[in-house]
């Protein structure tokens, strides 16, 4: 027995932070290096195979269509991914989010086709004892902000009535929650097969179509509101007679984009015309080196070299055509309906198609006009929740409810308060979900959100939040949110294997991604 | 040692009754500030439902709490703690996952603005975790430090420094040492000192380890029962007596011929 150990202190055995070690010590990391892999993966995967390269950034998957369509699909599970996330950090689970996304969208498609009203019922006596309805309040046209917000007052609603249920009864909000999945997706068909039934039919469909494209509404100078479709086909001699009061640097600018566009789809037309026609030829050649004909070779080759079509001439640009590309650059009348179902970020798109000539598709057309909003949406709600987790007394709270209740209640926290709003957080990002969609489609399925809640909470494991609450950052969502859409959209592009396989691959990541968080669990618990 | 002051808190004929049950009948208790008062007596004999009562968790039957010489009644947990009693539970009443500084404000974080969503002053809870935590003898060096990966004997540091600094002038220490090894148990017992050295605390001290009594209480109560059987400074005391009361006023010399 050597004395010399005596002189350690308790603070000798804490490893001063390694800033490296630190980093890759993070629990996100793992994940991170995922999302790297999958972002390979469909870049690598989604390269046409007459293009082969090892430059991932050449694939479909990174096109401009691709970005915006990917983006699209990550950011919709992004928003939901939050809400569930959060919940699971406070230590307990929302599995009415599928539904909640099809009964939002229904509430909101509904009241925008036909209108909002409260009705009283009662029995009338006339003619038979039979229900009547007194109509206490009735709009007919119902705008986009009050549909969203009328929509937001039943889900949020009933959230919270899920969350006062748990806290109060103390009933795993596994069970709980799986009843509003039940009854949420229930009442949802059957308002919309009770709203959309006509005399002529035995029951009514369980969808809304025929909404207006209502971000698509806007004020065209003289006409007053119309939707931009039926403007850009007005007769021409009105489209005409609306450039007449247009400032001529607007119609240099719009004139000199137009050309640029056709010339790009003459170039793109000529480029196709010449594949059409080499492409036989090159085939020909392949056949007549196999068969090792000399003759042939030479004249084939002579025939390829010669190959000459003559440039396809650029449509030239009429004034009905400025006047339908002026229509496409009036903002829309309904700010709000765009704000969640428009484009983001066209002027970059824009750019890149116009002088940078990236965002072009095979027939010289603009490929992607932007982004989808939800992209934003998703960009707001993520900035605002890791601020909320990470920075501000709630998010200690959040922490402390789901790491240990009895010690959050003993020091003041109000626990049940907590778990109750972020219940109806959770409803509030399913609406924000079907807000969007609504909004980009005009239309609205029962069927809509279907297993989205069990998407969620895949992504939220995947980005490193633990089950059994207590645990979890925002970029961890956001990176589970990402893999699951990019894994999607990955394994839809390996050539020559089942597009469903993504299943089987989140499946193992799933697992994998719940073991690796119980293990940091248990060695922040001190259990390692 | 031994204060000439008024006691801080101090209880007169306190019973509790759970039903037919009487947990505690008509105990008495003065607890003086910079003092270390020992709670000792056998399992089940009260010494919690005494702590409880006096920690808002349970309302006496019968009798009076005072606190600093006045009546006070506790209809909760919170009430006790709004005129400084502090309470050291078993557990600690700490979140294991998140870090030193946010256990240590929990409930009671600092922060810009007002409402739940204020933002909280990181930096400044930081210094202070650190300073108060120093202060009762633990260098904490990372408050970023998630409290799971903490020594017990620095968690229960963690526990009495928070309730320290959020105004505790009784400190009820509901056994800190059972559940924890050797080294760490001297850690704690340091810790107490230092508190009683702090001089304006008092402190409520509940043991079943006479070792542990004998070297830092000032003050003993013993129970049995319910019921008071013997109290009296560490002077008046001796070791025997101690052992012998702690074990509810049986001969320890008796026990061991029983077992013989
Ligand atoms: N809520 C309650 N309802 C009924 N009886 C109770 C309740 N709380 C405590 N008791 C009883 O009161 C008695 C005293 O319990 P208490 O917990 O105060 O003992 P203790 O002195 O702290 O014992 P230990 O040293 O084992 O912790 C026990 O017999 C216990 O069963
Ligand atoms: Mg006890």
């Amino acid at each position: 027995m050597s004395s010399s150990k005596t002189s350690r202190k308790e603070s000798d055995r804490h490893n001063p932070k390694n800033s490296l070690i630190s980093m890759i010590s993070r629990p996100e990391i793992g994940p991170i290096g995922v999302m790297i892999l999958l972002f390979g993966m469909l870049g690598y995967f989604s390269i046409p195979a007459s293009e082969t390269t090892w430059n991932p950034f050449a694939g479909e998957g990174f096109n401009a269509l691709g970005i915006r369509n990917n983006l699209r699909v990550i950011s919709q599970l992004g928003i939901i991914a939050l809400g569930a996330g959060l919940l699971i950090i406070a230590g307990e689970f929302d599995l009415s989010i599928g539904s909640m996304i099809g009964f939002a969208g229904a509430c909101m498609a509904m009241t925008l086709r036909w209108g909002f009203s409260i009705v009283l019922p009662y029995i009338s006596f006339d003619g038979g004892a039979h229900l009547e309805f007194y109509t206490l309040l009735h709009i007919p046209d119902v705008s986009p902000i009050l549909a969203i917000f009328i929509t937001l007052c039943f889900t949020i609603t009933f959230g919270w009535i899920q969350g006062f249920i748990i806290v109060r009864s103390g009933l795993p909000s596994f069970i709980v929650t799986l009843g509003g999945l039940f009854f949420l997706r229930g009442l949802t068909e059957v308002s919309l097969r009770s709203f959309n039934h006509r005399p002529d039919q035995a029951k009514g469909a369980t969808t809304v179509t025929e909404i207006p494209d209502i971000k698509n509404i806007i004020n065209l100078p003289g006409y007053g509101e119309m939707e931009r479709e039926a403007a850009k086909y007005l007769p021409e001699t009105d489209l005409i007679s609306i450039l007449k009061n247009l400032p001529s640097d607007v119609i240099t600018k719009i004139t000199e984009r137009l050309e640029y566009t056709s010339q790009r789809v003459a170039e793109a037309k000529t480029d196709l015309l010449i594949a059409k026609g080499v492409k036989p030829l090159e085939k020909a050649l392949e056949n007549a080196i196999a068969s090792d004909n000399e003759f042939m070779i030479k004249t084939i080759q002579d025939k390829i070299e010669n190959f000459k079509i003559d440039p396809v001439t650029p449509k030239t640009v009429t004034d009905v055509d400025i006047a339908r590309a002026y229509i496409d650059t009036i903002g829309s009348a309904r700010p709000v309906a765009d704000f969640f179902g428009g484009n983001i970020l066209e002027p970059i798109f824009d750019w890149l198609y116009f002088p940078v000539d990236w965002n072009v598709n095979n027939f010289g057309n603009q490929f992607a006009p932007g982004l989808y909003s939800c992209v934003m949406i998703w960009v707001i709600l993520s900035l605002v929740c890791y601020i909320v987790l990470s920075k501000t007394q709630v998010g200690n709270w959040i922490y402390s409810t789901g790491g240990n209740l009895s010690a959050a209640q003993a020091n003041g926290v109000p626990t049940n308060k907590v778990k109750i709003s972020l219940f109806m957080f959770s409803a509030f990002c399913a609406t924000l979900f079907a807000t969007c969609q609504v909004f980009e489609v005009n239309t609205s399925d029962a069927a809509k959100g279907n297993l989205k809640e069990l998407e969620a909470i895949a992504a939220a494991v995947i980005g490193g939040i633990v089950m059994t609450g207590g645990f979890g950052t925002i970029l961890g969502i956001i990176v589970g949110a990402f893999i699951f859409g990019l894994a999607k959209e990955a394994f839809f592009y390996i050539p020559g294997i089942d597009g469903s396989f993504y299943r089987v691959f989140l499946g193992f990541v799933i697992i994998a991604s719940a073991l690796l968080n119980e293990n940091i669990r248990k060695r922040i618990m001190g259990n390692i | 040692m031994i204060s000439k002051s008024n006691p801080l808190i101090e209880t007169k004929d306190l019973v509790k009754k759970f039903g037919s049950f009487t947990a505690l009948n008509g105990v008495s208790l003065k607890v003086y500030p910079g003092e270390v008062h020992a709670l000792l007596g056998d399992n089940g004999a009260g010494k919690s439902t005494l702590i409880k009562a006096l920690s808002g968790v349970h309302q006496p039957t019968s009798g009076k709490i005072l606190v600093e010489g006045n009546e006070t009644k506790f209809n909760s947990p919170r009430d006790a703690s709004e005129v400084g009693i502090g309470t050291v539970y078993q557990d600690l009443a700490l979140n294991s996952l998140t870090s030193v500084t946010r256990n240590f404000f929990l409930g009671r974080e600092l922060k810009f603005g007002k409402g739940p969503f204020g933002i909280l002053k990181m930096q400044k809870m930081h210094n202070i975790a650190i300073e108060e935590m120093a202060k009762i003898g633990i260098k904490i060096e990372d408050p970023e430090q998630p409290v799971g990966t903490m020594s017990g004997g620095q968690r229960q540091t963690l526990a009495i420094a928070r309730a320290i600094y959020f105004g505790a002038k009784v400190l009820i220490l509901d056994e800190p040492t059972s559940a924890l090894g050797q080294k760490q148990q001297m850690e704690v017992l340091k810790t107490i000192k230092k508190v009683q050295q702090l001089g304006n605390i008092a402190i409520i001290l509940i043991t079943h380890n006479e070792i542990h009594a004998r070297l830092i209480a000032d003050r003993y109560t013993f129970i049995s029962l319910g019921e008071v059987i013997g109290s009296g400074t560490s002077k008046d005391l001796e070791g025997d007596d101690i052992r012998r009361l702690m074990a509810g006023g049986a001969e320890v010399g008796d026990l061991a011929k029983e077992l013989a």
